[in-house]
């Protein structure tokens, strides 16, 4: 468990950074948490020539919302960040319940959102949340910045759309069309488990009818899902027991699981309904933007 | 009964001494030595289960900068001397002996069998030359399951062999079986499987080797339950005269079975020291720890009880498959302590044990922490089965079952005396302390509400070290001995064969060594980890409560009475008189004669005494377990299933446990915890996985899951002290209990909470996608007991 010979770079510009993974082309990696990369390296299973630490850029380590509502995370946030964030508990109900399950507190301390966004395992917590808020990753490049949809970022296991000398400098979440409410369930079988299964369930009401529904589905196949289909039966709805049950199953259905040592096919498609359930039937108990 | 001498420190909770230097990162683990010159190995390791090895080529490798050497498993061969495993001819294992050397020469036979060895300048440097080695394979079909070992048209791992059979089928009887079945009102029929499970201590495998060309002398900086045992790998494998090789070891951390002797790797490290002329440190990683350091447990029980219609156990009928892996190990060894330990404290008419034991694509089989455990699931399984099936409470069944303590004892049908066993006291003590009718009715109210909650009860005896049998000594493996010397700075110094990995022996050894000398406890010195000192000894088997203290004991009091015997020389007081306390000897009521030990040492040192009075305050003492005894103790846990995602949690978990006289209660304590917290591991969530082809599926901390803080809950222990047996020596082991006995604590809790759903559970690996699936096979499961008086006994048989 050592890694290959690589060299190490640790730029205090983004330009230069920029610079630096142009120059590096496939065979560079940024380093932000190091939380994914740092393991891999030492398995070998992954072994670039160059790593670029990001962690000397200054100003990236914000979570900050716009006047309008919008909230920006930059590039070195970390997980810990956003689990003790105010603004998310406030604000942010389907984020604010992911971010403690995120891993164990080791790796929160280390590891980043935007990171765990770019590493795009089908197993990470965070591409489903920010996929169910419709929000989107922000590349700087040598031509400058251009905004990626979460819905597009993500193009199979492992694998984003930056071009290898493009930096994600920030994650966005649009502002909520009404009051938010969501929630997100993990199954992990212990603590710091990937997830088994997991759900993120992102609503915006107005009044008790859903405007906008979100849901997406973590480790139930070859990456992210969006379960559209399931969003769609809840919007321009109030949350009742029929309108939940028809989430569930629509969610269940867009589940591609695979049977694994950590459960069977059929099983982890009974959670997932079961999860989806369980945080709508939450959010129609609970006041808005409180929900699990 | 004599009491130990001044009972200060032995009973109390007195804080290890090993720990202020541990828990501030100064403990020396083999990781932490640094030898000027010291190379490292990384090992080339195979990617396919079962595979014929048609070339390897390590030119490239050899060609890297900074890479020394690289050897194949040829190359190998021909520096050692070819043999069986060290410890399997220690134990006296029986049946053919598969042949295979030190590192895959002519095939493979599980993912992760070392192939070569590449010795660089740093690790990095070896992994890089690791991955320039070039392995050509002809695949075989993989054995990756005993059943297909079984089948005679399997492909043998071993050619001397023929087929994969490891340990050929025996059986046994133990009363009348066919009169003990005809004659039940019920016969059951139930298969039990335990799961492939395994050690997994904080700190690997490792080794430093270290050949002096010059002298000739081969030093091993060593991880292991015994320097001595390890010693005697490498010379049977260097081919090494004994007084040409050392080892020594310096803290550990962890093992729980895994470390006993030298391992493949650690004596192929070795091998490339000697060739070198340099040292090398082979530390290995957690991937490889987990893929190829060893497992254990995989076994299944085709089990016949034979009941009467009031829950008396009659008799038991067994079959036991072991899956031994690829290398031959302690699996050999399991099937016959199984068998002897099978009718447990329970008063069994007749016993029938078949066991066969297998070869398969498989890491080898290890001991680990209680090796034959399953007699205690299978037994403790089949009570709660038995009855559900009948009615009956399980706190009931067991009282009605377990033998009553008598004088003589009862004697288990296998053989041994169960001379001061308490079963039947820890289990009403803990039914008292888990208050059962109170949690009953809490069960319903929660069943109201939609939650499930369940409690389950087990107990099991451990020969720790078991009573004194005709035979000879009770000990396992053997009397156990000691030197013990009064040094002139005043210490009373310990040398034993002991290898502490986490049994606190530097301080329960000093708090006896203390009490029976009459020092203060901080004036002794316990020395181990040196072949060249230490006398012969391996930590294991639950031995050194009673073996190793009771060593110190009487070992303490014969170095008291030749201190005396001098003192009275040099004080002219008969020593009849005289007396050490606190570190002093005087005369019995004359405080004021007082004459520190360190000065009694050093006026025995200064050679001014005649042939006529042995100066010599050092003495060797063996014991040989004296009247011995059983550890064993009930435990009770209660449990709550999540009946929609199959997540189960531990709420309240209790023991108690009856290891004899207490050395040091706290110690007592973090055995126990330490392995119920390993049961609730192996039921919950941990799993040795290959899958058919024979990949292992557990390689990662992330696949492998291990209990955290998170899932383990306060343990409450009571102890209970209640039949002294030895004269002077009533410790017991308790090194093992808590992993024997939390895996059927907890899946019987587990079967109680999903009672609703009728389930009733064979196995012991019960993650949350299982529970899933056993309550939506409810029902459907193997069929309960068949009302047949007439019925004729079949035994055994698949």
């Amino acid at each position: 468990m050592y890694p290959s010979r690589f060299r190490y770079e640790a730029p205090h510009t983004v330009a230069e950074a920029i610079r630096l993974l142009a120059a590096g082309g496939d065979n560079a990696k940024v380093l932000a948490g190091g939380q994914s990369l740092v393991p891999l390296m030492k398995l070998r299973f992954a072994a670039p020539e160059l790593v670029v630490d990001i962690n000397n850029l200054p100003g990236l380590s914000y979570h900050r919302a716009d006047p309008d509502g919008t909230l920006r995370i930059g590039a070195l946030c970390r997980h810990a960040d956003l689990e003790r964030s105010a603004l998310l508990a406030g604000t942010q109900p389907t984020m604010a319940a992911a971010a403690p399950l995120i891993a164990d507190p080791i790796v929160r301390n280390r590891g980043t959102l935007v990171g765990s966004l770019c590493h795009a395992d089908p197993q990470g917590d965070w591409a489903s949340v920010v996929l169910s808020l419709g929000g989107s990753v922000v590349a700087e490049g040598p031509d400058g910045r251009r905004s990626i949809p979460m819905t597009d970022f993500v193009t199979g296991p492992f694998q984003n759309l930056l071009a290898p000398d493009e930096i994600a400098v920030e994650a966005v979440i649009p502002a909520a069309q009404g009051e938010r409410r969501g929630g997100y369930l993990k199954l992990e079988r212990r603590v710091g488990d990937f997830a088994t299964v997991g759900v993120a369930v992102s609503l915006e009401t107005a009044g008790e009818v859903v405007r906008r529904a979100g849901i997406a589905l973590t480790g139930v196949g070859a990456s992210t899902i969006a379960a559209s289909a399931a969003a769609a039966a809840l919007t321009g709805h109030s949350l009742t027991a029929e309108s939940i049950a028809a989430a569930a199953s629509a969610a269940a259905e867009a589940a591609r699981p695979r049977t694994d040592h950590r459960g069977s096919a059929e099983y982890k498609r009974h959670m997932v309904a079961t999860f989806v359930e369980r945080i709508l039937t939450r959010c129609s108990a609970e006041p808005a933007e409180r929900a699990a | 009964m004599a009491q130990i001498a001044a009972q200060r420190y032995t009973g109390a909770s007195i804080r290890r001494s090993e720990d202020p230097r541990l828990l501030t990162g100064r403990g020396r683990y083999v990781d932490d030595i640094k030898l000027p010159g010291m190379l490292h190995a990384a090992f080339v390791r195979s990617p396919l289960a079962h595979a014929r090895v048609l070339s390897v080529d390590v030119c490239a490798a050899r060609a890297l900068p900074g890479v020394v050497a690289a050897f194949t498993g040829a190359d190998l061969e021909a520096m050692t001397v070819p043999g069986p495993d060290a410890l399997s001819t220690l134990m006296g294992a029986a049946g053919p002996t598969p042949e295979f050397t030190l590192l895959a020469t002519d095939k493979v036979r599980f993912a992760g069998d070392p192939v070569a060895v590449v010795i660089a300048e740093s690790r990095y440097l070896a992994e890089d030359g690791c991955e320039l080695v070039e392995v050509d394979y002809d695949e075989l079909p993989p054995v990756a399951s005993a059943d297909f070992a079984l089948d005679p048209g399997s492909p043998p791992l071993f050619a001397n062999l023929g087929d994969n059979i490891a340990r050929s089928r025996s059986r046994n009887e133990f009363g009348d079986i066919a009169a003990t079945f005809a004659g039940a009102d019920r016969v059951y029929d139930f298969r039990i499987d335990v799961h492939r499970h395994q050690n997994v201590p904080m700190e690997g495998r490792g080794c430093v080797a270290s050949y002096d060309p010059d002298l000739g002398v081969l030093t091993m900086h060593a991880a292991t339950q015994s320097v001595h045992v390890a010693k005697i790998a490498v010379t049977m494998r260097l081919g090494m005269e004994p007084d040409k090789v050392r080892v020594l070891a310096g803290d550990i951390g962890g093992s729980f079975g895994l470390k006993i002797g030298a391992s493949r790797e650690e004596l192929a490290t070795a091998a490339a020291s000697r060739a070198l002329g340099r040292p090398v440190k082979w530390v290995e990683d957690r991937t490889e720890n987990l893929t190829a350091s060893g497992q254990a447990r995989e076994e299944s029980f085709n089990v016949r009880a034979a009941v009467s219609n009031d829950g008396d156990l009659l008799g038991l009928d067994v079959t036991m498959v072991i899956d031994t892996g690829s290398y031959p190990g302690m699996g050999g060894m399991v099937p016959a302590i199984i068998e002897a330990m099978l009718p447990g404290p329970y008063k069994l008419a007749a016993l029938g044990f078949e066991s066969v034991g297998v070869t398969t694509n498989k890491a080898p089989y290890v001991a680990y922490r209680g090796p034959w455990a399953s007699e205690t699931f299978v037994r403790e399984r089949v009570l709660d089965l038995i009855a559900k099936d009948l009615g009956l409470d399980p706190l009931e069944i067991r009282l009605r079952n377990a033998a009553p303590r008598t004088d003589p004892p009862a004697v288990m049908l296998t053989g041994r005396p169960l001379a001061g066993v308490t079963t039947r006291e820890s289990l009403e003590r803990v039914a008292k302390l888990a208050d059962i009718p109170a949690f009953r009715r809490r069960q319903a109210q929660a069943r109201a509400q939609g939650r499930y909650l369940g409690i389950g009860v087990a107990t099991f005896i451990e020969a720790a070290p078991g009573p004194r049998s005709p035979e000879g000594a009770s000990g396992p493996m053997g009397s156990e001995s000691m030197r013990l010397r009064l040094d002139e700075d005043g210490f009373v110094v310990l040398f034993t064969g002991q290898m502490p990995h986490g049994q606190s022996h530097q301080t329960t050894l000093a708090q006896i060594a203390a009490d029976e000398f009459g020092v203060p406890f901080e004036q002794v010195r316990v020395v181990v980890g040196d072949t060249d000192v230490v006398p012969f000894g391996l930590t294991g088997g639950s031995r050194s409560a009673t073996m190793t203290g009771g060593v110190t004991l009487h070992g303490a009091r014969r170095l008291k009475a030749k201190v005396l015997d001098f003192a009275s020389h040099l004080m002219e007081v008969s020593a009849m008189d005289l007396q050490i306390t606190d570190g002093n000897v005087g005369v019995r009521g004359d405080p004021a004669s007082a004459v520190a030990v360190s000065e009694i040492a050093r006026q025995a040192a200064s050679g001014e005494f005649g042939a006529d009075v042995d100066a010599r305050l050092e003495v060797e003492a063996v014991f040989d377990g004296g009247e011995g005894g059983w550890s064993g103790g009930s435990h009770c846990a209660v449990v709550e299933v999540d009946v929609e995602t199959g997540i189960v949690t531990v709420e309240r978990y209790v023991a108690v446990e009856d290891c004899g006289v207490l050395i040091n209660p706290a110690v007592v304590e973090g055995q126990i915890r330490g392995g119920v917290a390993q049961g609730i591991g192996a039921v919950l969530l941990e799993r040795s996985a290959y899958d058919a082809d024979g990949n292992f599926q557990s390689a990662t901390f992330m696949d492998y899951l291990l209990p955290t803080a998170c899932d383990v809950p306060r343990i409450e222990i009571e102890h209970l002290q209640t039949v002294p047996l030895d004269a002077d020596v009533n410790f017991r082991g308790v090194g093992e209990g808590g992993m024997i006995v939390a895996p059927p604590t907890i899946v019987n809790a587990i079967e109680d909470a999903l009672s609703p759903f009728g389930v009733r559970i064979y196995e012991q690996h019960l993650p949350p996608a299982r529970i899933l699936e056993l309550i939506a096979t409810a029902g459907s499961a193997q069929p309960s007991g068949s009302a047949q008086p007439g019925r004729s006994a079949q035994p055994g048989g698949r």
